[in-house]
């Protein structure tokens, strides 16, 4: 965990992670219907 | 929730506001409209194609103007440079507009301007992440010496042989504190143009490289001056679409609310941070919007049968948005908390200014 957030490259990561599983999320939730 | 309708959609409110906050936030940092993220976005809201563009060309020169305000007020704007670029960048834009209808005369739109996208973005991405990682290992190195480091640091020779070419009339940028021809501007402005118009986006994140690396500004001044440049542009087609029918004024003022807060932070953050810090952020939108638009390539490509690709690419379009903005606030917190004295992750110091 520490290299995530003490390495820049690993904490790009890090955020990518929780960035891109909140979309996925608020896409299953809010938006899948939308689209179909 | 509090929902409304447009064009039949029922379009959640509270996720226009976080639009229109995050988008704020990172259009301020690093000096673009956002429209590459937002318009792909409105359309997951189920917003129609025309309705998302035009109501994104609103929100953005809405948006510009916060921004422009703040960077104003932190000096960061070179009016000089901002005017020289507007007239080329019009003109640019209309060229660009042309060639784009050229192309879908041919049949070839779609495809060629998915696949232009992904050449411009990755190229702009692998030069901006070489020059300001090698500019990241000159801070590091500069500040194991005990020398002093000022907010901006380049190590791209480029704009001294674009800043010699002796073309009258040669004007003085006060702010940015070069000499240049003029001519270098407005073509600077009128190439950057083209490829704004033909790719259907403001141009942001293809001007503010160009003034860092070409014209030879500071990342702060390119942000400001760029900015400048949208509320020119973005009002002017926040005009005509208006005139078309494509806006709706709804949404226009809700992703407006979250912007009027997002923007300011974003200005005012960049004031905490060294040039290197804004150049890395920008790299990283370039690279999550290349392989976003290469998702939407694939998916035409293949016939759009693949529905991974389809998910795939809207949580992409998403999460850049999230991604870019979490960054920009945590880099801010960690700014804060070394400013005070406090323990911040290692490659923290190198990127953020220390108390004066």
């Amino acid at each position: 965990m520490k290299w995530f957030i003490n390495n820049m490259i690993g904490y790009w990561i890090f955020l990518l992670a929780i960035s891109l599983g909140l979309s996925a999320i608020c896409y299953e939730v809010f938006l899948k219907q939308m689209m179909k | 929730m509090f929902d409304f309708t447009v064009a039949g959609h029922v379009i959640p409110v509270f996720l226009l506001v976080l639009t229109g906050f995050t988008v704020g936030v990172v259009g301020g940092f690093i000096g673009v409209g956002g429209g590459y993220m937002v318009t792909p976005a409105l359309i997951v809201f189920g917003f129609p194609g025309y309705m998302a563009s035009g109501t994104d060309a609103c929100h953005i020169a809405g948006k510009a103007v916060i921004s422009s305000i703040r960077h104003r007020q932190l000096g960061n704007i070179d009016w000089t440079i901002a005017l020289g670029m507007v007239g080329g960048t019009m003109l640019g834009v209309e060229m660009g507009v042309r060639l784009l209808n050229y192309t879908k005369e041919i049949g070839l739109s779609g495809v060629v301007l998915l696949a232009a996208s992904v050449a411009v973005m990755l190229g702009l991405f692998i030069y901006t992440q070489i020059e300001t990682q090698a500019s990241h290992k000159k801070l590091d190195a500069d500040r194991a010496a005990g020398k002093e480091i000022g907010r901006e640091v380049k190590v791209s020779k480029l704009p001294l042989y674009f800043q010699r070419i002796p073309i009258m009339p040669i004007i003085k940028a006060k702010k940015a504190r070069l000499v240049i021809s003029m001519w270098v501007i407005v073509i600077v402005g009128m190439i950057t143009g083209v490829l704004a118009g033909f790719l259907g986006v403001g141009g942001g994140f293809i001007r503010v490289p160009a003034m860092v690396y070409v014209i030879g500004t500071t990342s702060h001044l390119a942000v400001g001056t760029d900015l400048v440049e949208i509320v020119v542009s973005g009002g002017y087609g926040a005009l005509r679409q208006s005139m078309s029918g494509n806006v709706d004024f709804m949404a226009v003022f809700f992703m407006i609310l979250g912007a009027m807060i997002g923007a300011q932070f974003g200005s005012l953050a960049t004031s905490f941070v060294r040039g290197p810090a804004i150049r890395y952020i920008l790299s990283y939108s370039l690279i999550l919007a290349t392989v976003g638009a290469a998702m939407r390539l694939l998916y035409v490509v293949t016939g759009g049968t693949a529905e991974w690709l389809a998910f795939v690419a809207v949580v992409f379009t998403l999460g850049e948005m999230v991604f870019l903005c979490l960054f920009i606030v945590t880099l801010v917190w960690f700014a804060v908390r070394y400013q005070h004295g406090k323990s911040v992750p290692d490659w923290v110091p190198a990127m953020v200014v220390p108390a004066t």
